[in-house]
């Protein structure tokens, strides 16, 4: 099978003060039809620029796309024109973004800000367009969506602010939709509907979802494959179930085992000491050598690549020699 | 055991702005009559979404928020009847800690200062002994001397939650507030700082009253569980009953909303109970259950009358229908 989005050996670099620093460092990553692709990481592990790469939204200057492709459906969109992105954002490819207030306009209504991205991709009229968005607010749960298309985002809850981005990203039926961290300013129990939604919008449009998390979580039940992220690079992909029951990257069962998870009260919780370093200070080995209990000499001099075993590639020397 | 804490009938109402020019102002009442106890050495965890009353709950509790009604016996002394000279005086047993360690920390003020300025505002000791104690606090949480004379900035999330811990215990504290204090970090941090608390817990005796949404947190944390849903508590128990066999249908939900590695969507798990929709208005709370509009069990009695939080089987509960999860 092909994948749908077909990402290969990115680069994105971003001028700073401290220098050229490599935000994204080669990384691969494709997600099919019908399929969710859970991205994992802590903040800073570049997971949301691979999503606004992606989207073509990296702001240059100071960021560039240095090298590697992305492919949707086929198309390259590296190097694409900026007519022909426009043309495909909201289209082909949409985002789902982490806070719904500051990504919705205050000033015009969710009925118009729906219409106004159904309009710019399809020939409808104003009226259709305001239609259709009634339609999408009651797919996508809204009570009483006549009434509510004209209200504006403040009237709405933070849940139902969201539910209005979700219907925004599905309005032209997209066929990859990225969700940055699609719940992490809502409560536990609209995050749970809000989760319950995507799936249920997936099943309908067949919409290859890439969900980018903290949450090991929300990987759990959301997800189908798993790409765990760390420093800029890829460092462990497999099946959500590979990953999430038998982790092999340090890093990835720090991740699980970090997690105060219902039912396993009463240990201490395991931890990942230290933080992500910053990336104008990654040296050349592997970047999670510092906060690793299996690290040796050879993790703080060369950089471990991807090494495949049994369908469960990771980036460590420790797994590659067994040590763990 | 001991009461540290015993908690009455508290209320809290916030005037709202008028509707008319002479109209009356409505009323919000953001906490209605909750009850809780605290015993010394032991953790109470207050969960609930946002807006539900748990924070203004527990910040009417320490009178950082003016209560309309009710008693807070701290080692048996109402709080609420205290002079403000008293209260002060009172403050040096009772140390909070913010969610946001961004912005709880004056970012102009170099660490050492901050984690001091509890003791120089009691007036503790000599100022020899004040910095001994913030090197020994440093120690304590987990940080590095050499780092006393650094700015806030130049701190990751997790240390600076750190910090705030390490400037809540100087003034040996019986009862640490605790308000959302790791909402804000990244998971991998989350376990650094609920394991510090939990350590701090048991060698300094301490007492925690423990804000959060984040049904796991508690669990790691906190001995008992109060939940709370639109300014009342609608079940509270030991931790134990609270997570095996929690009676009230909105507790039931919240668990089942939490994201659980158990859950698989390769599996493809339903979840057991589902709610939709947001809490009603505070303004105009309904005059039976709260939760009734979205509750799976209700009946008429549940819109007309409210129910009172009872023993009731493992747990107490507010609830005309309670018990397990119909399967």
């Amino acid at each position: 099978m092909t994948a749908l989005l077909d990402i290969n050996d990115l680069r994105v670099t971003f001028n700073t003060r401290y220098g050229q620093v490599t935000a994204l460092d080669g990384v691969s990553l494709h997600v099919n039809a019908g399929e969710t692709l859970g991205v994992v990481g802590e903040s800073g592990c570049g997971k949301s620029i691979t999503a606004l790469a992606t989207m073509g939204l990296i702001p240059s200057p100071p960021g560039r796309i240095a090298g590697g492709s992305i492919r949707l459906d086929g198309e390259e969109l590296v190097g694409a024109r900026p007519s022909r992105l426009r043309a495909m954002r909201g289209a082909d490819i949409a985002m789902i973004f982490q806070e719904p207030m500051t990504s919705l306009n205050p000033v015009f209504t969710v009925g118009d800000q729906i219409a106004e991205a159904i309009m710019l991709h399809q020939k409808v009229s104003h009226d259709q367009a305001l239609k259709d968005a009634v339609a999408l607010l009651d797919r996508v749960g809204i009570p009483s969506p006549k009434a509510r298309v004209h209200d504006y985002p403040h009237q709405l809850s933070g849940g139902m602010r969201q539910r209005v981005m979700i219907a925004m990203a599905v309005s032209c039926r997209p066929k990859v939709l990225i969700a940055d961290e699609p719940t992490t300013a809502l409560d536990v129990t609209v995050q749970a509907q809000i989760f319950d939604l995507l799936n249920e919008i997936q099943r309908d449009f067949g919409a290859a979802i890439v969900l980018i998390t903290h949450d090991m979580g929300a990987i759990s039940e959301m997800a189908d494959r798993v790409a765990v992220m760390y420093a800029g690079r890829i460092i462990e992909e497999a099946r959500a179930d590979d990953v999430l029951d038998f982790p092999q990257h340090p890093y990835a069962r720090g991740l699980i085992d970090c997690i105060p998870a219902l039912g396993r009260e009463d240990h201490a919780l395991k931890e990942i000491p230290g933080v992500v370093p910053p990336l104008h200070l990654l040296g050349a080995g592997c970047a999670f050598a510092e906060r690793c209990e299996h690290a040796n000499e050879r993790c703080r001099r060369e950089k471990p690549l991807l090494v495949n075993h049994d369908h469960h590639p990771a980036a460590c020397h420790a797994v590659e020699e067994g040590r763990i | 055991m001991t009461k540290l804490l015993d908690v009455r009938d508290l209320t809290v109402q916030f005037d709202m702005p008028r509707k008319g020019l002479f109209g009356p102002r409505p009323v919000l009442e953001a906490v209605r009559q909750v009850s809780f106890t605290l015993e010394k050495g032991r953790a109470l965890g207050i969960v609930g979404e946002s807006g539900s009353g748990k924070t203004t709950a527990a910040m009417a509790a320490i009178r950082l928020t003016e209560a309309a009604g009710g008693q807070v016996l701290f080692e048996g002394q109402d709080l609420l009847t205290l002079s403000d000279e008293e209260m002060r005086a009172r403050r040096r047993d009772v140390q909070l800690i913010f969610q946001d360690p961004y912005s709880s920390l004056n970012p102009r003020a170099r660490v050492i200062d901050i984690v001091r300025e509890p003791m120089d505002l009691m007036e503790m000791g000599t100022m020899e002994e004040r910095v001994a104690r913030v090197r020994d606090l440093f120690k304590l949480v987990g940080l590095r001397p050499d780092q006393l004379n650094l700015f806030p900035h130049q701190f990751s999330g997790g240390q600076r939650q750190r910090i705030s811990i390490a400037r809540a215990l100087t003034t040996n504290p019986k009862l640490l507030v605790c308000d959302e204090p790791v909402s804000a970090l990244d998971v991998a941090i989350q376990a650094q700082i609920l394991n510090l608390l939990a350590r701090l817990k048991d060698e300094l005796g301490l007492s925690y009253l423990l804000i959060s949404h984040d049904l796991g947190v508690v669990r790691h944390v906190c001995d008992d569980v109060a939940v709370m849903y639109l300014g009342k508590i609608v079940e509270h128990a030991s931790r134990g009953a609270l997570f095996d066999k929690a009676q009230h249908p909105y507790t039931q939900a919240l668990l089942s909303a939490a994201p659980s590695l158990a859950r698989r969507k390769s599996k493809g798990y339903v979840r057991p109970l589902k709610i939709s929709g947001d809490p009603p208005s505070p303004i105009n709370p309904p005059p039976g259950c709260a939760f009734a509009d979205r509750c799976p069990r209700a009946q008429d009695i549940c819109r007309e009358v409210q129910p009172d939080l009872e023993d009731k089987g493992p747990t107490r509960v507010a609830c005309h229908f309670p018990g397990p999860v119909a399967a």
